[in-house]
């Protein structure tokens, strides 16, 4: 019976260490060529593509391949976690894709581990004869950068803007708030008991933004000193916080359910998000057409806003980078770009695309607003997660003090001074 | 012996059990493949700073040291971990237990209720823990129930001091129907006849339950916590699905923590965490093992 049950432990360590397995390769070294010319030998790509059933990717296939004979794309389609857990999997001992939307979040880690070709050499500096620094907003630019190399092309963007039930507004006769003094002067004359509140979000992404509206950061300029916790960031989350202690706003926990329920019923009358949720409201709450609007984001010292959004990368151990890089390219174009938004409601990240009269079109969901252009005005001064290695237990860190700050466990000073002193200590390592 | 001899035995003994061997081959080749080569390169990887993309870097004990004295959100997994354990096994079984009991007696419907309480264990985690999920919704039924009563909602998930208890409560409704299952399955192996001499004897209920059931169960008592500790300590579903580790990593696992180290590219700190865990589940069961031998 001893042997039995260690033999079962064994087994079981078994399964649990399998998911740690995979060949030790090392990834093969990030030079690739200039691509002039179409390759010679007939060549297959794997593409990997989180977007799911409204993919602005899929659609690219049929015409690529008509342009590029010699190139055959195997195409799979992937939700956000899994592609994120096999990609994990495949980069540190399998075989990775040869193209992979990546979300920017990720970056931070793979950029710092060096995961993705460097697309300068590849796309001689250009994207579809466009200079990459002009191509794309300084931020969208930042975004991709890491250590003077382009580690993807930013397919679409997100950053955040204030999403505010306008039909309430008119009706209390509340002007759409631009700083903070204007937001909690709106905040209380809108909310009725549990109803029409602000969304609190105890998360980083929503944290940051409260920072970066009073002029803090998360790190400071170099990546390597935590500043979360700087007297602009403690008066951030203290006016964040107060929001939550005036009862004008609801914590959005795990069990408040998908946030379009909160939407739907009446609990949340302004949150803050991007340009994507704008689809998930029209998909899922039809009914509330041209009851909401989106403004930029009330603010104290300058707008503010993470900025993240929807890479494509070509991981460093793709052996058929230069097709990879064709269809990257071919899917930046102009046209292709401008399908991001009429496939998949997101914000193409183009420039170019952004300013167009197909996407800048008035939306009646939005009461015949112009949407995209707030988030484009957003864009202007968003800023990436820091690059650094350490960046998970950065997040987790200050997520963690967030939440401590709305459950009132610790004050705003101390739960930030503690969460800082965490963050530091894995910065340091 | 001499070789020769030893020689003919090989070959004797490879002429009869051949085809023996053969059959193992196949299994045996697949644990050393899929089981033993991991657990070795996991070992090895538990000793380096490692991730997978870049070259590995041996750093000795360090990581075990780091987890074990400076790693407070381990400390913290580890601490929940064991109190998922020892909630959990403290309800399943002595559920599982007065189920299997009452099954046990000649009730109407006894199959349907067997199969009734089977049903969870046969559904995936992940169905059970999203429908958990919505039941301990801030709308869901218990807080709708709750207000019925005029009491206040309560932040099932959202509350660090209630939000493990409340995965236990799910994790035993999954679970406690193999506990049913394997003690009905013992109890009616236990002979009418030990308990017609004892009422012969004048022993009552509670006489026969302490010094017939309990003492026959014993082996099958030790099976149901065995197997109900290791998998417990491995619990890492319900936490993915339901509550993600938090808030404030109040529900954060052993496991839960592991993966989210996987998932940042860390396999040497996630290999050490794995070793611990499997140290702990060695000693714990050899201590039942010891504590079983001790008392038969």
């Amino acid at each position: 019976m001893y042997k039995k049950v260690l033999f079962s432990l064994g087994i079981i360590l078994g399964l649990l260490l399998s998911s740690c397995g995979g060949a030790t390769t090392e990834p093969a070294a990030t030079e690739a060529p200039i691509i002039t010319e179409e390759a010679a030998e007939p060549v297959t790509i794997t593409v990997w593509d989180y977007y799911g059933e409204a993919t602005p990717v899929k659609p690219l296939i049929e015409p690529f391949q008509a342009l590029h004979p010699n190139i055959t794309i195997n195409y799979e389609s992937i939700d956000w976690d899994t592609t994120l857990e096999k990609l994990n999997v495949v980069l540190t001992g399998g075989e990775p894709p040869d193209v992979v939307t990546v979300d920017m979040t990720w970056i931070p880690k793979f950029a710092a581990l060096g995961a993705f070709a460097d697309l300068l050499p590849l796309s001689d500096g250009k994207l579809n004869g466009i200079p990459w620094g002009e191509a794309y907003t300084a931020g969208g630019l930042k975004a991709i950068t890491y250590n003077d190399q382009i580690i993807s092309a930013l397919y679409d963007f997100d950053v955040y803007a204030l999403y505010y039930r306008n039909d309430l507004f008119e009706q209390k006769g509340i002007q759409v708030p631009t700083n903070w003094d204007e937001l909690m002067t709106a905040a209380k004359a809108l909310e009725e008991g549990e109803l029409y509140k602000y969304e609190f979000d105890a998360d980083t992404f929503h944290g940051s933004q409260w920072i970066y509206e009073n002029g803090g950061t998360l790190l400071s300029t170099d990546n390597t000193k935590v500043v979360f916790n700087s007297p602009e960031a403690v008066e951030a989350i203290t006016f964040n916080d107060s929001l939550l202690v005036n009862s004008v706003a609801i914590n959005w926990t795990e069990d408040e359910g998908e946030r379009i329920q909160g939407v739907k019923d009446g609990r949340i009358a302004m949150f803050s998000d991007g340009p994507y949720y704008m689809g998930i409201m029209k998909s899922a709450a039809p009914e509330m057409a041209g009851q909401w609007r989106v403004a930029l984001h009330p603010y104290n010292k300058q707008p503010g806003s993470y900025l993240g959004g929807t890479g494509l990368a070509i991981p460093v151990g793709s052996d058929q980078q230069e097709a990879a890089w064709l269809f990257i390219q071919y899917a930046m174009e102009l046209e292709n770009q401008v399908n991001v938004y009429k496939l998949a409601g997101a914000a193409p990240a183009l420039k170019e695309a952004l300013s167009s009269p197909e996407v800048n079109v008035e939306d009646p969901y939005f009461g015949g607003q112009k949407a995209f252009s707030i988030f484009l005005q957003s864009m202007e001064t968003a800023i990436p997660f820091p690059y650094v290695r350490q960046w998970s237990d950065i997040d987790d860190a200050f997520t963690n003090a967030m939440q401590q700050i709305a459950l009132a466990e610790l004050s705003v000073q101390e739960a930030l001074d503690q969460a800082a002193a965490t963050a530091q200590e894995a910065l340091d390592q | 012996m001499t070789v020769i001899q030893h020689s003919r035995k090989l070959t004797y003994s490879i002429q009869k059990y051949g085809i023996s061997y053969l059959f193992i081959s196949v299994p045996l080749l697949s644990l050393i493949v899929f089981l033993f080569i991991p657990m070795i390169v996991s070992l090895w990887w538990s000793l380096n700073d490692y991730s997978g993309l870049t070259a590995a870097k041996f750093v000795g004990l360090n990581n075990y040291i780091k987890l074990l004295t400076d790693d407070k959100i381990f400390a913290k997994s580890l601490l929940n971990t064991t109190l998922f354990v020892l909630l959990g096994m403290s309800i399943g079984p002595t559920l599982g237990l007065l189920t299997a009991m009452m099954l046990n007696q000649k009730v109407r419907f006894s199959s349907l209720f067997r199969t009734a309480y089977y049903l969870p264990v046969m559904t995936s985690l992940v169905v059970v823990s999203t429908i958990w999920l919505m039941l301990y919704n801030r709308n869901g039924l218990f807080n709708v129930v709750l207000q019925e009563f005029g009491l206040p909602k309560v932040g099932w998930l959202s509350n660090p001091d209630i939000a493990l208890i409340s995965i236990v409560f799910a994790s035993v409704w999954q679970g406690f129907g193999f506990e049913t299952v394997v003690f009905l399955a013992a109890l009616q192996s236990i002979p009418r006849e030990l308990y017609e001499a004892a009422m012969m004897d004048g022993a009552g209920a509670w006489a026969q339950f302490r010094y017939i059931t309990l003492p026959a169960l014993r082996p099958v008592i030790l099976f149901v916590y065995i197997i109900g500790i290791i998998g417990s300590y491995q619990v890492f579903d319900q936490i993915f699905v339901m509550s993600s580790g938090g808030p404030v990593y109040s529900t954060s696992t052993i496991v839960y923590y592991l993966f989210d180290k996987f998932m940042d590219l860390r396999l040497g700190y996630a290999s050490a965490i794995a070793y611990i865990l499997f140290a702990i589940l060695v000693i714990f069961s050899y201590l039942q093992m010891r504590i079983s031998r001790e008392r038969a």
